[in-house]
This record gives C-alpha cells, sequence and structure tokens, in this order.
C-alpha cells in the first residue's frame, strides 16, 4: 500500500510512504547553492512520514557534490539507525559515492524496486 | 610517451566570478569544457568539473564565511600533458593541508571536497598569498585512476 505525500521543492517532485518506507525522488543538479533547499525538503518529508528506511531514486540527479553528499549523510544521522537506500545512481554521482566511501553506509542498489524488495 | 593527438590548442581560460553560490553550475560547466578541448574523456571531465565545484564551494564556506560578494579569479591552461587549474581568493588564507589530519569518517561528511582534489588531480598545491590563498592543481590526460595527488603543481 503507498501513500502520495506533498513536496515542497521541485528537487523532489515525487514522494511516498510504501509499508514502513518513505521513498523520494531527486531531480536535478545537487550543489551548495540547492542543497539547503533539499535538504529541508527531504527533513521535512521525514517529519510528515517518520521512517526508519528511506529510499531515494536518484535517475534524475546527473550531479551531485560534497555538499547533498552532507544533507544525506545528515538524513542518515536522523534515522538513529535506520537505512537509506540510493538507487538508479549516475556515473558521476557513483563516482563521488565511491570517493567519499560512502557506500559503507548507504545501501546503493540498482533499482527502486529491488530496495523495496 | 604521451602519444599523439591532433587537438588544438585551446587559449587558456580565465575567468572573474563572485564568491556566490549560483555561479558554481556555469562555472563547472566552462571548465569541463575546457577540459573536453584539452582531450579529456567524459569521465575526466566530470572529476575535473566536480573538483573545481569543491575548491570554489571551500572558498566560499571557509575563505569568505558564506559572503557572496567576494572576488574568486579561475584559470585554465592547457599543458603538454593535460591541464593546470587554479583558483585565487582573496579570504582568510587558511591552507587546508596544515590542518591537523583527521581519519575520515563517512558519518561526518566534511573534508570530502578535499579528498575529491587529493584523488581525482596529480597534483594539488595550496600557496599562501600576502591577502589570502591561490591554489593550483594539474592532471594529465594518461593518470592512472586513483592515482592520488602530489603536492606540487
Amino acid at each position: 500500500m503507498s501513500e502520495a505525500l506533498k513536496t515542497t521543492s521541485k528537487l523532489v517532485p515525487a514522494a511516498r510512504k510504501e509499508g514502513d518506507a518513505l521513498v523520494a525522488s531527486i531531480n536535478g543538479e545537487i550543489d551548495l547553492n540547492n542543497s539547503p533547499e533539499l535538504r529541508a525538503a527531504l527533513l521535512g518529508l521525514l517529519a510528515k512520514a517518520p521512517s526508519k528506511k528511506i529510499v531515494l531514486n536518484l535517475s534524475q540527479v546527473p550531479y551531485m557534490d560534497s555538499s547533498a553528499v552532507a544533507v544525506l549523510v545528515e538524513l542518515l544521522r536522523k534515522l538513529n539507525g535506520g537505512k537509506i537506500f540510493l538507487t538508479d545512481l549516475q556515473k558521476r554521482v557513483q563516482g563521488l559515492l565511491e570517493v567519499a566511501k560512502l557506500s559503507t553506509i548507504f545501501k546503493i542498489v540498482p533499482t527502486e524496486k529491488e530496495a523495496l524488495a | 610517451m604521451i602519444p599523439s593527438r591532433k587537438l588544438s590548442t585551446p587559449p587558456p581560460l580565465r575567468l572573474k566570478i563572485q564568491s556566490d553560490p549560483a555561479t558554481l553550475a556555469a562555472t563547472r560547466r566552462a571548465i569541463e569544457m575546457f577540459a573536453a578541448q584539452c582531450g579529456f574523456d567524459e569521465t575526466a571531465r566530470g572529476e575535473i568539473g566536480l573538483v573545481i565545484n569543491e575548491a570554489l564551494a571551500n572558498v566560499i564556506r571557509h575563505a569568505y564565511q558564506g559572503a557572496t560578494d567576494q572576488p574568486i579569479e579561475l584559470s585554465a591552461q592547457r599543458t603538454d600533458d593535460g591541464v593546470c587549474l587554479t583558483v585565487r581568493d582573496w579570504g582568510l588564507g587558511v591552507n587546508p593541508l596544515d590542518l591537523p589530519p583527521k581519519k575520515h569518517d563517512p558519518m561526518r561528511p566534511g573534508g570530502v571536497g578535499l579528498i575529491c582534489m587529493r584523488q581525482m588531480m596529480d597534483d594539488v598545491h595550496f600557496i599562501k598569498q600576502p591577502d589570502g590563498m591561490l591554489l593550483t592543481m594539474s592532471r594529465s590526460r594518461l593518470r592512472r585512476k586513483a592515482q592520488g595527488a602530489k603536492e606540487a603543481c
């Protein structure tokens, strides 16, 4: 069962609660200019739909920088032992996550479907 | 030995921008385009763009402490086998390489920009100026992946 959630930013065009998971799609290049907007949108969704599991579909994110990484890490810390799944990564985003060694703290899976399985 | 390539030498690129995060996207695209003219492949261009983005973000956040109206000058120049980039600021002049080393903890994301610079460029050098900092970085087209940077340019 899935319940659509209203989002406050075009960087997060769609979000829903699916079972015990908060699922959101992110859209666009994320850098220091708009990462505060992404942070507010994601923390707002988590406040509306508390979850221990977050699935972020990054298929529409061609680029992110360390400020976006900081947002994801902050979100993970808010989960207090919960998990964040990152799916559908583009090559450049995957490269950054590897360099920052973030594959050790996030669950990186090929598709949203697999994250929800 | 450097394989011969028929690349026209692009004129050096010089950009004067303000320390406004809104300038980041256009600036990294300009640098990526320059890297393409220097013969870098798509992956390398993306890494060079990311490194410039991180260098500028560090200047904005640390050297200028978030002020959005301060000057930054960038240059990009083709070298015999790659590219040399410089970033000049007139901020606090702190060399991040002089700060005490911290063990990288993925749960504490600070320092990712510096890690990118060191891993994605061949040489990284912070040169303190009387009124700020000059960062120089270079990368060869022939570098091996994740070779890591020496501290010279």
